[in-house]
């Protein structure tokens, strides 16, 4: 039964190996994170209150929150590329509810408004930049995920699906941080509807394409 | 060593996975397939050997290569030209704590119980969907919703349980 199973065919074929490194993975997607960053800066300018020290207080959560979300998948998909029965390294979930918090409290905003017939300020519901939010959120994704998905073919992730999905996290993550540095809104109602629209459509094309290009 | 270039310690270990594979795998696809699915994996073993990491338990960077390639089989091979079990297949009752940890009746009872028996029937012991659907009592096209979702299912839970 086992007369095809050429050991000594596979070890003469030996070869020394670099062991993978998961770090080295997270080094690849923040250099990409920096590239896109300095990228839309550079070419668009960074928001005027983040240049002088002093950014509102929804820039700063909003940028804390897309940065975690980003660094606990990156973590995780990274670790997958070694593979391991008994592992679940689901500690990002965590991060994903804490970055829900966006989207919830722009619901909540919104019915609390309507509810007590509330006017909304002009600011709130400015949403004219949106479509450039998207583009650039989702290009600088598709930078971030390309990349991490390029390190991830050396490993041997076993859970496709599952790095999908987590490498587009990771990527409309970082790549929404790097527009938010750019981006001129203070609405959180903007920010948790086209914020979470980002992540989400980043994660989609994850899942989509990340599965068929690791597989091994 | 092996990733080091050892290539006498790599054939001892190659050896031992060889003999584990086959414990591992037998009654869990068609006898016929075993002797491929264990090529392919000491295969994978091989090619992605870089992905072990020495500071950690060996078994379990093993059993995951070996559960990811016992599922791709199964998605690809829709029936096996064997359709029985042989019964004088056992598995060594030494490495019992770790193997039931690690086993793949432990990946097949985690789906549900219609799923299990579909794949088991149609994937392992290769039955055709009618003769599977006349075994179990599941109408030709359950059989084939509950394979689908069922691998789904297993190709999910490869690395978590």
């Amino acid at each position: 039964m086992t007369s095809r199973i050429d050991i000594e065919a596979l070890a003469a074929d030996l070869k020394p190996v670099q062991r993978i490194k998961p770090e080295l993975g997270l080094a690849v997607t923040m250099i990409a994170s920096v590239f896109a960053s300095f990228a839309i800066i550079n070419t668009y300018g960074l928001r005027p209150d983040i240049l002088e020290g002093m950014p509102q207080p929804l820039v700063t959560i909003r940028s804390g929150l897309l940065l975690l979300l980003g660094m606990a998948t990156a973590i995780s998909v990274t670790a997958a590329a070694l593979p391991s029965v008994g592992r679940t390294g689901d500690g990002w979930l965590w991060a994903l509810a804490a970055a829900l918090l966006l989207p919830v409290s722009a619901l909540v905003a919104w019915l609390y408004h309507s509810a007590a017939n509330l006017p909304f300020a002009p600011g709130d519901v400015d949403f004219r930049y949106a479509k450039w939010c998207l583009q650039l959120s989702i290009g600088s994704a598709l930078l971030i995920g390309g990349a991490l998905t390029v390190w991830l073919r050396t490993g041997a992730p076993i859970s496709l699906n599952r790095a999908g999905w987590l490498v587009g996290i990771a990527g409309g993550s970082f790549g929404t941080f790097s527009y938010s540095l750019h981006c001129p809104s203070n609405s959180i109602f903007y920010v948790g509807l086209f914020y979470t629209m980002a992540v989400a459509a980043s994660a989609c094309i994850g899942r989509l394409i990340v599965p068929r290009l690791i597989r091994w | 060593m092996a990733q080091g270039g050892d290539a006498a310690a790599y054939t001892v270990l190659l050896t031992e996975c060889k003999r584990w594979l086959l414990r591992y795998f037998a009654r869990r696809i068609a006898p016929a397939q075993v002797d491929d699915l264990v090529q392919d994996t000491l295969l994978s073993i091989h090619n992605k050997r870089a992905s072990f990491d020495p500071e950690r338990p060996f078994l379990p960077w093993l059993a995951a290569i070996a559960r990811y390639r016992w599922v791709d089989r199964l998605r690809k091979s829709y029936r096996a030209s064997e359709v029985t079990l042989e019964d004088e297949f056992s598995i060594d009752s030494d490495e019992a704590g770790i193997t039931a940890r690690i086993s793949i009746d432990r990946l097949l009872g985690l789906i549900s119980p219609a799923q299990a028996l579909a794949i088991r029937l149609v994937k392992i012991e290769g039955l055709s969907i009618i003769e599977a659907a006349q075994r179990c009592g599941q109408s030709e096209p359950l059989i084939k919703v509950n394979i689908h979702r069922g691998l789904k299912r297993l190709a999910a839970l490869v690395e978590s349980e």
